[in-house]
């Protein structure tokens, strides 16, 4: 389905230099410095599969996501998605993918979203019959019913990004790239997005490699992660492994008046929180820690929690021992 | 075959677009009608007999010939997609399973019937001011002048593409294609009459691309120029251009990328 092997692409980027005489001087002697936005990457996803791909700003996420796509060649290394060479940009394998850009749009600005909808019908020579099933699913499942009359820059951006996602599906993609599919929008809007996603995924058995900050997303929706930074692939495997190997520990949490709190859980190790205090314990010391606290404090709100995602990808990112290369 | 059953929809939709910016589509339209000031300059050189062998009438007709080529030809393709290539805004173009310039094209074409609209009561009243400005030409020339017409559309639209891949390299890209306006505007018929140059000027304009976009169908319109020689002069341009364009593209699409996609 996607098979990646020593996948790298860098490019130069002009450098403007600081000084009196440096923009007279880079008429004719321009300096530029060699970006490696991703080195030698390899990793194979199956159909139907839903992976995440995690890295802080700039590690390389959009840049591999983009080179499957299709829009950028690679420097080095080779791809292969359903058979093609994603670059060769075959109208084959164009019908037959996707890339969602939370940040870029394909809707016309000053239209209704149904003529993008015409458009994509059209570019993608689709049978009429089952255009017209794709998207009336398309606006039962999103609840576009509403917007579909509206010019799309009287849409609130929740509502354009549900426009854009069907743009975007409309054609009933195998492979679903989404590149921050849920940034800028509203808790609730980002909730019906991942139940969106899965669904596709449910339904149509369409692979989804997605791009995100937003950890909900990645703990919602991809059951697999590949972890990226500094263009390098740094893990790759379940959420669970990545935990067990980053945060083997689970947080036991008190609630309660930090008054009442504090004298009796700090000797313990506790430390505070906003809400109440924490202590960060090996599995094997949980049972007997819960009843430490249970013992000095009778009916305390006790809850035991692994390492939130977001504490494990910043282990991830700092490289901290333990961290899988 | 794809884009020939989803072009009646392009249009469609292009159609749709153009009618939003309305407003905006006619201030443009008035802005591409340097020919009437044109007009009016060498109106009043003709009418003192500064203009040796060409009447008053003479130029009421060619710039009213001009003011008609230029409308019906004209194209906004380098902006745009200078624009697309800096923002990547050609991004979600390109994963279409369709060449992003079927679409531009789509819209470059929808704005003809705008500029029909606009046209027809500057016609009409550069026709009451000077009945011969509009006489109309007999079938054959006709002929000739729609067949030139569509090649100075192509010509103009793969200079624009030519133009527009320079923003796969360069920053200020639309800083060129300035340079290549002011060239047009000299050279090809759009400010002065090629007939009203230097002869030896005259000569190699005429085997420009500048004259190929504009002057070309203007001189045939009006029984000018030589039909048969001109009109291969614009198909030599448009399959150079062409060539010279998918070749601009290709490279441009290896270079995209470090330039914002």
């Amino acid at each position: 389905m996607i098979e990646v092997e020593g996948l790298s692409k860098s490019y130069r980027v002009p450098l403007r230099p600081e000084g009196r005489f440096a923009l007279v001087r880079s008429l004719w002697s321009r300096e530029a410095r060699e970006v490696r936005a991703v080195e030698d990457i390899s990793f194979r996803v199956a159909q139907g599969e839903r992976v995440g791909f995690l890295g802080p700003n700039g590690a390389g996420k959009t840049t591999t996501l983009k080179m499957l796509a299709g829009l950028l060649e690679p420097s080095a290394g080779r791809v292969r998605v359903l058979g093609h060479r994603p670059q060769d940009r075959d109208p084959r394998y164009l019908s037959q993918i996707t890339l969602v850009m939370g940040q870029k749009q394909q809707l016309l600005w000053d239209l209704p979203p149904r003529d993008t909808f015409a458009l994509n019908v059209a570019m993608y020579d689709l049978p009429r019959a089952q255009a017209r099933d794709t998207l009336d699913e398309l606006v039962e499942m999103l609840q576009l019913a509403p917007l579909l009359q509206r010019p799309v820059r009287n849409l609130s951006l929740g509502e354009r990004m549900k426009c854009e996602l069907a743009a975007a599906l409309l054609h009933r993609p195998r492979v679903l790239f989404l590149d921050e599919p849920t940034i800028g929008l509203d808790v609730e809007m980002q909730a019906q997005v991942r139940t969106f996603i899965r669904g596709i995924n449910a339904r149509f058995g369409a692979t989804v490699l997605l791009t995100s900050h937003a950890m909900a997303d990645i703990a919602a929706l991809t059951p697999r992660l590949l972890l990226i930074d500094g263009g390098r692939l740094r893990f790759d495997g379940p959420m669970a492994e990545l935990t067990r190997s980053l945060a083997p520990e689970r947080q036991v949490r008190v609630r309660g008046e930090r008054a009442a709190l504090l004298p009796v859980l700090a000797p313990l190790g506790f430390v505070e929180e906003p809400d109440g205090m924490r202590a960060d314990v090996p599995v094997a010391r949980v049972n007997e820690l819960l009843g430490a606290v249970l013992a000095r404090m009778p009916g305390a709100d006790v809850r035991v929690e692994d390492v939130p995602l977001e504490e494990v990808l910043r282990r991830a990112f700092r490289g901290e021992a333990g961290a899988p290369a | 075959m794809r884009v020939l059953r989803a072009w009646p929809v392009l249009l469609r939709v292009a159609w749709a677009e153009m009618f939003a910016y309305r407003a905006e589509m006619v201030v443009w339209i008035l802005g591409t009608s340097l020919p009437l000031v044109m007009l009016a300059l060498w109106d009043a050189a003709a009418e003192s007999g500064a203009l040796a062998g060409f009447t008053a009438g003479e130029v009421a007709r060619y710039f009213t010939a001009v003011l008609v080529v230029r409308q019906l030809t004209a194209i906004w393709l380098a902006w745009e997609f200078d624009h697309d290539v800096r923002t990547g805004a050609l991004s979600p173009q390109l994963l279409r399973p369709m060449h992003p310039l079927w679409w531009r094209a789509a819209e470059t074409l929808a704005a003809v019937p705008w500029r029909v609209v606009v046209l027809v009561p500057l016609l009409g009243a550069l026709g009451a001011w000077r009945p011969e400005a509009v006489a109309p030409p007999d079938v054959a020339t006709c002929g000739v002048f729609a067949l030139s017409l569509a090649l100075a559309w192509l010509v103009g639209w793969c200079v624009q593409v030519c133009f527009g891949c320079l923003a796969f390299w360069f920053e200020q890209a639309l800083g060129a294609w300035q340079a290549w306006f002011f060239a047009w505007g000299l050279l090809s018929g759009y400010l002065v009459p090629l007939a009203l140059m230097p002869p030896s000027l005259r000569d190699v304009a005429a085997w420009l691309p500048f004259y190929a976009t504009l002057g070309a169908p203007v001189d045939l319109l009006l029984g000018h120029a030589d039909p048969w020689g001109t009109l291969a002069r614009q198909g030599a341009w448009a399959i150079v251009l062409a060539a010279v364009a998918s070749a601009a593209w290709r490279a441009g699409m290896r270079r995209y990328g470090a330039v914002g996609a």
